[in-house]
């Protein structure tokens, strides 16, 4: 009975509590309006509809008009404003480009998943400017995310982005700009904040990576992916000249996590690693050969491309070499020149070979290729969305087959696929 | 049977069958906690409930004792205990059925003793209760401008011209798209 008692007495207490404030108010009311100070919490207390059906009631509205309700009172916006995890949000699935100007301003355009630019927003992230990640709570982000020119990969950017109210799930990220002011805690921290929606990770054509930025560990937080490009921007000299290229950290622990790769199509391209070695290579084949797969219907495979493609690139990688790759594991794969011309025009002005070295799983129709050059970068780059001409953007869009060798990313893995194979046959028919 | 007691002077007291008391979470606890008590002689003060309100709840556990009990879905706390990325935008599926249209207090000059029910509903834990009482209110609110549902929340707008200004600066980013 002591339990039912304390139970009593509690809500007793609630009740006398509740009393005595009400009686407090009445006191307050004089002709009508209420005088003098009043507690903080006061108006909250009788406010007709507390948090918690509010909350419920705000659940049930259209992201767009959530965002409007904000005006509605400032009790109303901290409701909104701490459950803004649970709210409803716009959806953007399409592409979200960041870019920054040389005054610190950040933009930020907004593509649907046709490419067709929907506005542009701009903020500013110094002084008391209302914070990106405040701008970004009711709005999810999904599809890709781009960080375009400038700085727009910085720190600042970054950390905001990273915030643990913010819905950000991009199924591809690609940072193609100046990472100079990246640290590599805000880029594991990013990483982690976006490991739950990430497929494809792309450094395509960054500057000023600094050479503790990239490393295994690094990587290792955006989890499991299905494919990853780290290739710095090089021009002219640079290209000849592998020293001016910084080395990366990324080694063999990431390349083998890649076998892992679940999806259809799967892509590691990555320049200047010198932590790759023909052992960890010689891992990565066996355990990408030995991975379990649905076995396939006979009848289902025969499209002329494998269902599965693994594609391993190695370019300017210090201790990966044909040579190497033939000594560690030549017996389990296959050396082939590619069709066309069997010499081309290396980095160095020599003439040189070109060979992949293959490997196939006719069971499960999978192909693994493991190449040496630049060219097949391409086929994985993800073009920045362009703002002026929309028209000539459908247009690459219409027309996949074009022989621009901006080859358009897409969705489409068998695509992929055949495109990366399809652009070694365009590549060396030129240089007949 | 059961008897709860709003928090009227003096208290008004309802006497409900067990079953339909348990539709409430917080009663249900509570019977539980206090097992091997004869609770049947023991009133249930209810501090946030006045006695129209619970005549309305009341009658609702009543209607509705023999309904399915609901699929219980893990609820997703505020925001800072959660940590999973579940589907967070998930919209919740809703239906009043015809028997709580007619139920709910839904004239305007009525609206207070709604909030009340809803008040009532999710302090004593009735889940299907509080969900169609907030979306009827979602559905009412759903379209309308901000002025309008300052006034049908019988809210005030509080903000400094300041605060306001940038409010709208924040809006007006999200609005674009």
């Amino acid at each position: 009975m002591a339990a039912v008692d304390a139970e009593v007495a509690r809500l007793q207490a609630e009740n006398d509590r509740l009393r005595r404030t009400l009686t407090d108010f009445n006191e307050r009311i004089v002709c009508g309006r209420l005088t003098g100070e009043l507690p903080d919490n006061f108006l909250e207390q009788f406010s007709q509809l507390p948090d918690r059906p509010l909350e419920h009631v705000l659940r049930f509205l259209p992201a767009r008009q959530v965002v409007q309700m904000r005006h509605v009172s400032r009790k109303f916006n901290h409701l909104i404003r701490k459950c803004s995890k649970t709210m409803p949000k716009m959806k953007r699935d399409g592409t979200v480009v960041f870019r920054n100007n040389n005054a610190g301003e950040l933009t930020v355009d907004w593509f649907d998943d046709c490419g067709s630019k929907i506005t542009t927003t701009t903020t500013s992230l110094a002084g008391d400017e209302v914070a990106l990640s405040e701008l970004l709570r009711f709005i999810r982000i999904g599809g890709r995310m781009f960080f375009g020119e400038g700085v727009s990969a910085a720190d600042e950017v970054l950390d905001q982005l990273s915030k643990a109210w913010l819905t950000i799930h991009p199924e591809v990220v690609i940072f193609s700009s100046d990472i100079s002011h990246t640290s590599q805690d805000s880029l594991r921290a990013f990483l982690v904040k976006v490991e739950p929606s990430i497929r494809r990770l792309n450094f395509q054509n960054v500057t000023n990576i600094s050479d503790s930025l990239l490393s295994d560990d690094v990587i290792g937080a955006a989890g499991r992916l299905d494919g990853l490009m780290v290739l710095p921007m090089c021009w002219g000299s640079e290209l000849r000249d592998s020293n001016v290229i910084s080395d990366i950290n990324i080694g063999d622990r990431t390349l083998l996590a890649m076998a892992d790769a679940g999806r259809v199509s799967s892509y590691f391209f990555v320049m200047g690693c010198s932590g790759i070695t023909p052992g960890g290579i010689r891992a990565f084949v066996e355990k990408w050969t030995k991975k379990e797969r649905p076995q396939v219907d006979a009848n289902f495979s025969g499209f002329g491309w494998p269902l599965e493609l693994c594609e391993l690139t190695f370019y300017k990688c210090a201790n990966v070499t044909a040579a190497a790759i033939e000594d560690a594991c030549g017996d389990l794969l296959k050396k082939e020149t590619i069709a066309g011309a069997g010499v081309f025009v290396g980095d160095s002005g020599e003439m040189q070979e070109r060979v992949r070295y293959t490997t196939q799983c006719p069971s499960s129709n999978c192909r693994l290729e493991i190449l040496f050059h630049y060219y097949p970068f391409h086929s994985h780059f993800v073009n920045e969305p362009r703002l002026d001409d929309e028209i000539d953007y459908n247009y690459d869009d219409d027309y996949p087959d074009d022989l621009d060798p901006e080859i358009e990313d897409d969705d489409f893995d068998d695509y992929d696929g055949y495109d990366a194979m399809d652009y070694d046959d365009d590549e060396d028919s030129d240089l007949d | 049977m059961i008897q709860l007691c709003s928090n009227d002077d003096p208290p008004v007291s309802f006497t409900v069958p067990r079953k339909a008391v348990e539709l409430s979470k917080t009663i249900k606890t509570m019977l539980e906690d206090l097992e091997g008590f004869d609770m049947e002689q023991t009133p249930i003060p209810l501090p946030n409930v006045d006695a129209p309100t619970l005549e309305l709840i009341v009658k609702w556990v009543e209607q509705h004792q023999d309904d399915p009990p609901p699929v219980e879905k893990p609820r997703v706390e505020d925001d800072d205990s959660d940590d999973s990325d579940a589907d967070d935008d998930q919209e919740p599926e809703v239906v009043i059925p015809e028997w709580d249209k007619k139920f709910l207090p839904t004239d305007d000059e009525q609206k207070n003793q709604l909030f009340k029910l809803l008040n009532a509903a999710n302090y004593l834990e009735i889940k299907p209760l509080l969900d169609i009482g907030c979306k009827y209110v979602a559905d009412k609110i759903s379209g309308q401008t901000v002025e309008w549902v300052r006034d049908y929340l019988n809210m005030e707008n509080d903000y400094t011209p300041e605060e306001e200004a940038k409010l709208k600066e924040e809006i007006a980013w999200a609005e674009g798209l």
